[in-house]
């Protein structure tokens, strides 16, 4: 039966997605020597997690419908500010309060916006987008200064170890927070509501979900992990930069598409947002592991991203929707 | 009023008002700049964004999440090819063989989208993802960094001539609404399956819309081409956004179904203005963005509020 | 009739209400254990009336009030009539019932998640326990509860809307065309469960399509004419020729 089908297809297409991952980092072994070097796969592992931190909030917001494309523009904010404020002397704690509570007002006004008005999410969250990259440049007039603190350029860093694991304290974190997002979304009155409501919005209201309170808590929540990424990615590369959370505004929804998620919502885990992860960090290392420029490999992954939704990740007819 | 025409005033109304104000603005704030010679050159500044709204539109209104995000890109591509490959390399310079070229190049891209969206049903925005990306990473390998010129007739249609390729599209445009294809794609914008019960070829009808978004953005593609006066791989993308933002300002409705070439071409040039004002007063580009971005949700918002009081009021 | 709206009255108290322009005002009141039914010719009020019942419209004038022992309370927007005590079932199960891609455990458990909370997380046993008592109330055919609810037929996912409704614990429950699309047998499984659930002590409101089934059913029928209640007809007088009588105007 299609009911029936469309079960199993979305098992299956994490699955699948994993197992691209796992071919692929078996072709980057046999084709690239040093591959599967401890460096290279920590590497691999540390840019992937910041992808999935990134990731989270697409992949609440597209299970209940709709799209986040302030994520990049946020991302940057968090990370602007975080340096700037940090090079002005705060407490490193107070900067990350003070950056998360902003972002959880970005994306409550986000949702509230969307929702109660009515209007295409797209839209919404790209202008807002555009606002507070526009007021971050303004404030710091375009050239951002200050640095990571050493505590999160070691949470981060390739080099470091968490304990005795040989991968910095960010990936045993990720999987922490993903085993939490992956609770959330499968156990809590949350997370059902939230597949009700991305399943079907018109019956929603009469489930006693409230889709605007719904809505700005997933987007709040989306520009918080967002920013949580914008910090991150500042220990990453050690100083601030505005436009570092650009390449992360079409990878955040590559990731959650490839990962099986549906755009018209209902559909879609974190797990499978992880699975698309790997997926687009391994081929983005294979092919440059090759020797592509960045433009090759940017047309590459368009190619592959085409090739796997066509895979598993179609949508249905017209006909079977009556 | 008829009830049609009504309805196309209310939902472009926000932005004909914006388009009256910003207008005025302008011409007391610089008189120079809008004085009927610099016409021609003024269109032409304005132009490659109408052209990327307009293109982004008809996918658009065949509804369903259809949304065409490789319109920047596929423009970037037409400069890079037209420019580099066949003027430069090839060494073709006759508007008769570029100008089919380019369309060519925007309907090839357009079927490959609505193949991919249309027969293999992937989610419009994923589709044509994978299009923006692929189209970005080839005009960077074929032209990795700025070259020029361009042919002098080229040049010329951001000048004096900067109202045809404009004209073209709208007459273009005029003509398929006056087929039944044209009330087939609102009809499977607005309601895909009662389309597709009263015997629409829902799948037909929505391929179709992309191959018009690609000839168009083609269009759009030569357009840029001519403002700038050369082949540059970076200018393309950036009007994707800008261009979706256009549509929605001119109450073009991203559930499909709902709005026009027109209303997208206001929106666009709302836009344009917007950016001619900022840039009078000589602010900084981080105000111009906020204003924007500011301008762009106001607007949706604006519209939104009066739909749901006209339908108060009903 | 009005008389008995006194405080010691139990049951939906409908006062003076206006559902449309110059349309006069109804008043009636639904005890527990009755079984009212609402005909009328499509658009003519009745579905109006019922969700101004069950608060998903606002009425042009006068009050609803939902009584049970010891308070009552006015119903003045869905949640509000919710957490009184009322329970609506929607006519358009595709549009406004099932969440399609979600399990059948899912459908029937959306309204009423945190029953089976434990520390926050909802426990699968406790939600199972709970469906399976209405499973077999409601003879409902479900070879896996987990499976998506758009893998039953269209009788069993009334029945899991059902199931979600009385799973809120009501005491008056808002039936919108709840046969609609659903086969005989089914029917007539729905048609016990509506007599048991009144025989409980429920008050119910059919609002139906069909005559025949607002007989079968129903103490009394409300026939609504151009917004308003053109006849009320109980006990022997509620045949097939009084309620079209009353449907297309003729005095009865």
């Amino acid at each position: 039966m299609a009911g029936r089908n469309l079960f199993a297809t979305t098992n299956a297409r994490v699955v699948g997605a994993f197992c691209v991952a796992a071919l692929l980092q078996l072709a980057g072994t046999i084709l690239i020597p040093g591959y599967s070097a401890p460096f290279a796969v920590r590497a691999m592992l540390v840019l992937a997690s910041l992808l999935a931190v990134a990731s989270i909030g697409q992949t609440l917001v597209v299970i209940m419908g709709g799209i986040d494309l302030s994520i990049p523009f946020v991302i940057g904010f968090a990370n602007v500010v975080a340096a700037q404020l940090y090079g002005d002397g705060w407490n490193f704690f107070l900067v990350c309060a003070l950056v998360g509570v902003l972002a959880l007002v970005i994306g409550g006004l986000n949702g509230l916006i969307s929702r109660s008005l009515d209007i295409q999410p797209l839209i919404v969250t790209l202008g807002i987008g555009m606002i507070v990259q526009g007021l971050v440049l303004l404030w710091t007039a375009g050239f951002p200064s200050g640095s990571a603190p050493p505590v999160v350029s070691g949470f981060v860093s390739i080099g470091g170890s968490a304990g005795p694991l040989p991968v910095p304290w960010l990936v045993p974190s990720l999987v922490v927070l993903a085993a939490f997002v992956v609770l959330v979304l499968e156990r809590t009155p949350y997370g059902r509501r939230l597949y009700a409501l991305g399943s079907n919005p018109g019956a929603a209201p009469l489930a006693l979900i409230d889709p605007v309170r719904m809505w700005m808590v997933t987007y709040a929540a989306s520009a918080f992990f967002a920013a949580v990424a914008g910090v991150l990615l500042l220990g990453f590369t050690g100083s601030a930069y505005g436009d570092v959370g650009q390449p992360y505004l079409f990878q955040t929804i590559a990731a959650v598409v490839v990962g099986g998620a549906a755009l018209v919502g209902g559909r879609g885990s974190y797990l499978g947002t992880i699975a698309g992860v790997l997926v687009l960090t391994e081929i983005n290392t294979l092919l440059i592991g090759l020797g592509f420029q960045p433009s090759a490999v940017q047309a590459a992954l368009g190619l592959i991203i085409v090739l796997l939704v066509s895979l598993y990740g179609r949508e249905r007819h017209v006909s079977t929707t009556i | 009023m008829n009830p049609r025409l009504s309805s196309i005033s209310r939902s472009v109304g926000f932005a004909v008002v914006l388009l009256i104000i910003l207008l005025a603005v302008n011409l007391i704030l610089s008189p120079a700049r809008f004085q009927p010679g610099s016409w021609g050159a003024l269109v032409g500044l304005a132009a490659p964004l109408i052209g990327a709204a307009i293109a982004s539109t008809p996918v658009i209104l065949a509804g369903r999440g259809g949304i065409d995000i490789s319109v920047g890109p596929l423009m970037g591509f037409v400069n890079a090819v037209v420019i580099q490959v066949l003027f430069l390399k090839a060494g073709i310079s006759s508007p008769l063989l570029l100008v089919p070229a380019a369309l060519l190049i925007g309907a090839l891209v357009g079927a490959a989208n609505g193949f991919l969206a249309t027969v293999v049903r992937i989610q419009p925005i994923v589709a044509t993802l994978g299009t923006y990306l692929i189209l970005t990473g080839i005009t960077l390998t074929i032209l990795p960094a700025p070259i020029g010129p361009a042919p002098a007739w080229l040049k010329a249609l951001a000048g004096p001539w900067s109202l045809l390729p404009l004209l073209l599209m709208f007459i273009g445009w005029g003509l398929v609404r006056r087929t039944p294809y044209y009330d087939q794609l609102m009809a499977v914008g607005s309601d895909d399956r009662a389309a597709y019960t009263a015997g629409v070829d829902v799948t037909r009808v929505r391929l179709i819309a992309y191959v018009m978004a690609g000839i168009l953005g083609g269009c759009a593609g030569l357009m840029l081409t001519a403002l700038i006066g050369s082949a540059d791989p970076n200018i393309g993308p950036t009007y994707t956004l800008i261009a979706i933002a256009a549509v929605a300002l001119g109450g073009v409705s991203l559930a499909g179904g709902r709005g026009g070439v027109a209303g997208a071409a206001v929106g666009a040039v709302d836009i344009f203005l917007l950016q001619s004002v900022l840039t009078t007063f000589n602010v900084s580009t981080f105000v111009l963005q906020i204003a924007y971005g500011a301008i762009l949700v106001l607007a949706v918002m604006l519209t939104a509020l009066q739909e749901r009081l006209a339908m108060r009021a009903r | 009739m009005a008389d008995r709206a006194a405080s010691d009255f139990r049951g939906l108290a409908i006062r003076d209400l206006v559902i449309a322009t110059e349309a006069s005002p109804i008043t009636q009141l639904i005890a527990p254990g009755e079984i009212v039914g609402l005909a009328g010719l499509d658009g003519h009020g009745q579905e109006l009336f019922l969700k101004m019942l069950a608060g998903l419209a606002p009425p042009l004038g006068g009050s609803i009030e939902l009584a049970v022992p010891g308070s009552s309370h006015k119903i003045t927007g869905f949640r509000r009539a919710v957490a009184s005590g009322i329970a609506y079932l929607p006519r358009d199960r595709r549009a406004n019932g099932i969440f399609p891609t979600q399990s059948v455990l899912d459908n029937f458990a959306v309204a009423t998640l945190s029953r089976d909370t434990r520390l926050g997380l909802i426990s699968p046993a406790a939600r199972k326990a709970r469906y399976d008592v209405y499973r077999k109330k409601l003879s409902i055919v479900a070879p896996r509860p987990d499976a998506p609810i758009t893998t039953l037929s269209g009788g069993n996912q009334q029945k899991v809307l059902l199931a979600r409704a009385l799973a809120l614990e009501p005491s008056i429950l808002l039936l919108n065309d709840p046969t609609r699309g659903v086969d005989v047998a089914t029917r007539h499984v729905l048609y016990d469960v509506f007599r048991g659930l009144a025989a409980d002590g429920m008050g119910l409101v059919i609002l139906s399509s069909e005559i025949e089934e607002i007989l079968l059913l129903c103490g009394r029928v409300l026939v609504f004419r151009e917004n308003e209640v053109a006849a009320e007809i109980s006990g022997e007088a509620m045949n097939t020729d009084s309620v079209i009588t009353a449907m297309f105007g003729r005095s009865a």
